[in-house]
Formats: structure tokens, C-alpha cells, sequence
């Protein structure tokens, strides 16, 4: 019977397969089995002076040969976490520089085996949530986020980031109910989080509440350019979606300006379908020709 | 809080304490093992191999205690808890280890918190004492070493310095977060040194990677080579990185840190 191909970054195998697999029972039992050896046959050589002539012999190949099998052993184990390690390192880097094709073919080969480390597979697990956002595949962003937050320990940094995106996977899903607990939960431990701010500014949007999001853009938008860098972006063209909705067409140019000119429009707009119309009214910020910096 | 000569000193005596230490366990199992060929009547030396094994254990389990101090200490840096970093280093460095590599991380971690407190010599110090080793040292501690060493000398002014800590780093594989720090630094060392067809080279990419960074150090990389475009006459780029600078940072804040910048903003 031949094995059914699993999907691509099919959610309930990956979290299945990736358990770490416990550790070889074996060699403790073989370590324990040495010891006694070694203890029995010393008390029984101090019993019979003849048997001491073998029995020593035999207990020093014995300790040598469990020196020398710990240490390949060893050295195979740490082997393989570093190679486990470095692959988590690239997936890092790939999500960093915006190349999911490679990072989610690359988690996807990770997680379909089990991990090394359960470290490893958490991280694995988060970069995983974040390739699946970017490919729209919100539900199952917002499944492997709920079982990191049920089952995982995190650090509440990055506790507070999960929960960010979660929330954001939840309003592409339309789940508005979750959203508002969500962001009440949010509120509750860390109030002056600009992920935070920029979900309840896109709430504010998406559901026709064009003022109350303005609003949080005038009050916070210096903190949120602090912890969101180039990110800042979202604020802006949100700003700017949100002046469109209530006809102040110059005030939202000017934001769709000033978030083309730290992101481009397509990735914007890939990001928040919502800001389409903007694409066909407002005229986003010119870069200069790639030619140019040669 | 602990001091940059008594951290020195810590880590002096550690790493001369496990040189010892592994030695003598090396040692001792070579003659426990001779002693096999020699007769010794009732006693049998194999039960003073396992007594060197359990020794062997425990020096061990110090070492992943010392590790995990280590890797928690990195991770209260990152997110900028400096106080609960500085009690975890201090702990961390205190405590012995076995291992000269995460002596090693743990000086570093120190390094990066006075670096995080403006205390430039103090990271200099650091750095130096983690690179003075010829051996024995990771490849990436050293390279993070020498990163940070070239910061703290370019805040100190030490431009020959820090030419020779970043010579140090172009015959290494850097990891995209060190190519990210290498860039900031480097950006503003030929700032300072005025190379300015040096620093337009490429200038599409930095620009690409300066997006990656945190806002401060995007603002800050993204405004030394717009000002390099001015120089250039690249007049479109000039403009271009200058808005963008000003989406990113409060203006008043860069050019106060680095007041050549002004020249961005002068009519």
C-alpha cells in the first residue's frame, strides 16, 4: 500500500510528525548493565583470587568500550542539534527577507520529522505560523498559534508577539468576536504595543470605523514608528485608507505617500486587501530607478 | 555590578581552572587505566574510573547550568530587560564552567550591556579579552566580538581601530543578522572616514537590508547614505532616503547623535 503525499505545509501532520522523538532507552539500560557488570564481577574477583585475573582484564575493555561509545555517541548528538540548529538559523533568515517560497519549503521538510529539541521545534513552529499568514492561509496560522499558546512556555515577549498576529490572522478571518477578546487580553498586559495599535487600527477599517482609527494613528503613531520600523508603513496606508473612507482624499494621498514611499504598493495592498481601491485613486510615492545606484 | 576587571579576572581564572581541571581528568583516567596492568590484589581501579566519571558529571551538569545562564541572559539583552541581564551575567560569570566557549558568550553578553549603557572602553575591554585567545574560541563569538569592538571604537573616535576590527570580519561566512550589524557599522565608519563612492556602492541593497533593521538603526544607516548620494550628486536617491529617514526617527534625536547629518536638512 503506497503512502498518500502529504499537502504542503499540511498543519495537523507537521505538528504531529515534528514531535521530538524521546530519548534511546536503550542506553541507559545498556550504561545501567555495564555498571552492575562491573560492580558484581569486582565483589565476586574479591571472593576467588583466580577469577580477579579475568575479571579485571574484562572490566577495563568493558570501561573503555562505554568511554569510547559515550563519546561517539556524544559527539553524533551534538552533531546533529547544530545541523538542526543551522536550519532553523536559515529559516530565520528566509522569513526575514521576505522569501517564503524557501523558508516554508524548508519548514516543511523540518517539521516533517521530528525534532532534535522541543526549543527547535517551538521556533520552527512560529516561523511556520508566520509563512502560513503570508500565504493567506489564516486558519491554519490561527491553528498552530493556538497550540503554541496552549502548549508551549514562552518568554511573555514573545507571548505578546503570537498573540499580535493571532489576533491579526483572526480579523483576515473575519472572526470578530475572537478579535475582540483577543485585543482585550492584549490591552490588559502590555496597553502601549504598537501591534496592538496597528490591529485595532485595521479593525477600525474593516469594519467602517474610519474616525476611531484615525484617531489611534494621531495619538500613537510616534510610538509605533519606535517599535515598528519599515512596518510603520501599515499604519500609514491604513491612515490612508481610512481618510479615503471618509472623502478626505488629500489627507489620504498624502498617507498613501508616505507608506509607498517605506513600502511598495503590491505588498500593501497583498497584505491588506481591504486597500485596493487606494491603488486605482491615489498615486504611491516614485523610487528612484535601480539603475541609478549601479 | 559587577566590574570590567573583575569579570576579566573571573574569566581568567575559569578558563585557566577548566585547562586544569581537564588536564588532571585526562590524566587521572590514563592511569587508572595503567593500573589495570599492574597487580593490586583485592582492590580493582575500575571503581576509581567510575568515581572520575561521576566527578566528570558533575563539572558537566555546572557547564549546562552555565549555558542555560548564558542563553537567558542574550535573550533579557534582546529584549532590552538590562538590569535582570546584568544579575543574570554577573551570576553567569561568577559560576564555573568547564566550557571555555560559554565563558566566552557570557564576557560577550557583558560587552553588549555596556555597549547597551554608552560605557564604550568598558566594551572594548571585553572585546579584546575575548579575542586576545588565538584558540578555542567559536567562530561566532569571535565575530560578534569584533563587531562589537569596532562599535564601541567608532564611538570612541578610534578610526584605526575599527578600520582593523572590520578588516578582521571580511574573511568570514556572516550570518544575515551579523551582515545587518556589519552594515551599520560600516555605514558609519565611512561616514566618518568621508568615503562616499564606497558607501553609494551597492546602494539598492544597503537600502534592502537597512529595511530589515530596527527603526532606530534603519533611520540611522538609511540617512548616512542618503547624505552620501548628496555627495554623489545622486540628488533623486538624496531625497528618496531623506523622506524615508523622516517617516522612521525624530529627526532632532539623529542629528544630535550624529550632527554631520544636518547637512540633510540645510536649505
Amino acid at each position: 500500500m503506497s503512502e498518500t503525499p502529504t499537502a504542503f505545509l499540511d498543519v495537523p501532520h507537521l505538528l504531529e510528525a515534528s514531535q521530538p522523538r524521546p530519548r534511546p532507552i536503550w542506553a541507559w539500560y545498556a550504561m545501567l548493565a555495564a555498571a552492575l557488570f562491573i560492580l558484581t564481577s569486582t565483589w565476586a574477583a574479591g571472593q576467588n583470587k583466580q577469577l580477579q585475573n579475568v575479571v579485571q582484564p574484562l572490566g577495563f575493555l568493558l570501561m573503555l568500550g562505554v568511554i569510547i561509545g559515550m563519546s561517539v555517541f556524544a559527539s553524533h548528538a551534538v552533531k546533529q542539534q547544530r545541523q538542526e540548529q543551522q536550519r532553523l538559523e536559515a529559516v530565520e533568515e528566509l522569513v526575514q527577507l521576505r522569501r517564503w517560497d524557501q523558508a516554508g519549503a524548508m519548514l516543511d521538510a523540518l517539521l516533517a520529522q521530528p525534532t532534535r529539541s522541543g526549543a527547535a521545534r517551538l521556533q520552527a513552529l512560529i516561523y511556520l505560523a508566520s509563512v502560513l499568514a503570508r500565504y493567506h492561509r489564516f486558519a491554519d496560522a490561527i491553528a498552530v498559534q493556538n497550540y503554541l499558546l496552549e502548549n508551549a512556555r514562552m518568554d511573555p515577549a514573545a507571548t505578546h508577539s503570537l498573540k499580535v498576529m493571532r489576533a491579526m490572522a483572526l480579523l483576515h478571518e473575519d472572526q470578530l468576536f475572537d478579535v475582540d477578546k483577543a485585543l482585550s487580553d492584549l490591552r490588559r498586559v502590555a496597553p502601549d504595543s504598537a501591534g496592538l495599535a496597528l490591529v485595532e487600527i485595521y479593525r477600525d477599517v474593516k469594519t467602517g470605523h474610519p474616525a476611531e482609527a484615525i484617531d489611534i494613528v494621531q495619538s500613537r503613531l510616534p510610538a509605533m514608528r519606535a517599535q515598528l520600523g519599515h512596518r510603520v508603513a501599515d499604519v500609514h496606508a491604513l491612515a490612508a485608507r481610512a481618510y479615503d473612507l471618509l472623502d478626505r482624499d488629500a489627507e489620504a494621498a498624502a498617507a498613501y505617500e508616505r507608506a509607498t514611499l517605506l513600502s511598495p504598493a503590491e505588498e500593501l495592498i497583498r497584505r491588506y486587501p481591504e486597500l485596493a481601491p487606494l491603488g486605482e485613486k491615489y498615486t504611491p510615492a516614485a523610487a528612484p530607478a535601480k539603475e541609478a545606484a549601479a | 555590578m559587577i566590574s570590567v576587571n573583575e569579570a576579566i579576572t573571573c574569566f581568567r581564572r575559569d578558563l585557566t581552572m577548566s585547562t586544569l581541571l581537564k588536564a588532571g581528568l585526562g590524566f587521572g583516567v590514563g592511569l587508572i587505566l595503567a593500573l589495570h596492568f599492574v597487580p593490586m590484589g583485592k582492590f580493582d581501579p575500575t571503581i576509581l574510573l567510575m568515581v572520575l566519571g561521576a566527578v566528570w558529571l558533575v563539572l558537566w551538569y555546572r557547564t549546562v547550568k552555565g549555558s542555560r545562564l548564558a542563553a537567558e541572559s542574550s535573550s533579557l539583552l534582546a529584549s532590552g530587560r538590562l538590569d535582570q541581564a546584568e544579575v543574570q551575567i554577573e551570576q553567569s560569570l561568577r559560576a564555573f564552567s568547564m566550557s571555555r566557549s560559554i565563558k566566552s558568550m557570557s564576557l560577550l553578553n557583558l560587552a553588549v550591556l555596556r555597549l547597551a549603557q554608552k560605557r564604550w572602553p568598558d566594551t572594548a575591554l571585553l572585546c579584546r579579552e575575548v579575542l586576545s585567545a588565538k584558540k578555542g574560541t567559536p567562530e561566532h563569538v569571535s565575530k560578534s566580538g569584533r563587531l562589537l569592538l569596532a562599535d564601541s571604537l567608532l564611538e570612541m573616535g578610534d578610526l584605526r581601530g575599527t578600520h582593523e576590527a572590520l578588516a578582521g570580519l571580511y574573511n568570514h561566512r556572516l550570518t544575515l543578522a551579523e551582515a545587518l550589524n556589519l552594515l551599520r557599522v560600516q555605514t558609519d565608519y565611512l561616514a566618518r572616514i568621508g568615503a562616499w563612492e564606497s558607501l553609494c556602492q551597492g546602494l539598492q541593497t544597503k537600502v534592502e537590508l537597512a529595511e530589515t533593521m530596527p527603526a532606530p538603526n534603519a533611520a540611522k544607516v538609511q540617512a548616512m547614505l542618503a547624505l552620501a548620494a548628496r555627495r554623489t550628486g545622486r540628488a533623486e536617491w538624496a531625497s528618496y532616503l531623506r523622506r524615508r529617514v523622516e517617516l522612521l526617527t525624530d529627526v532632532q534625536e539623529l542629528t544630535g547623535e550624529r550632527p554631520i547629518l544636518w547637512e540633510l536638512w540645510e536649505k
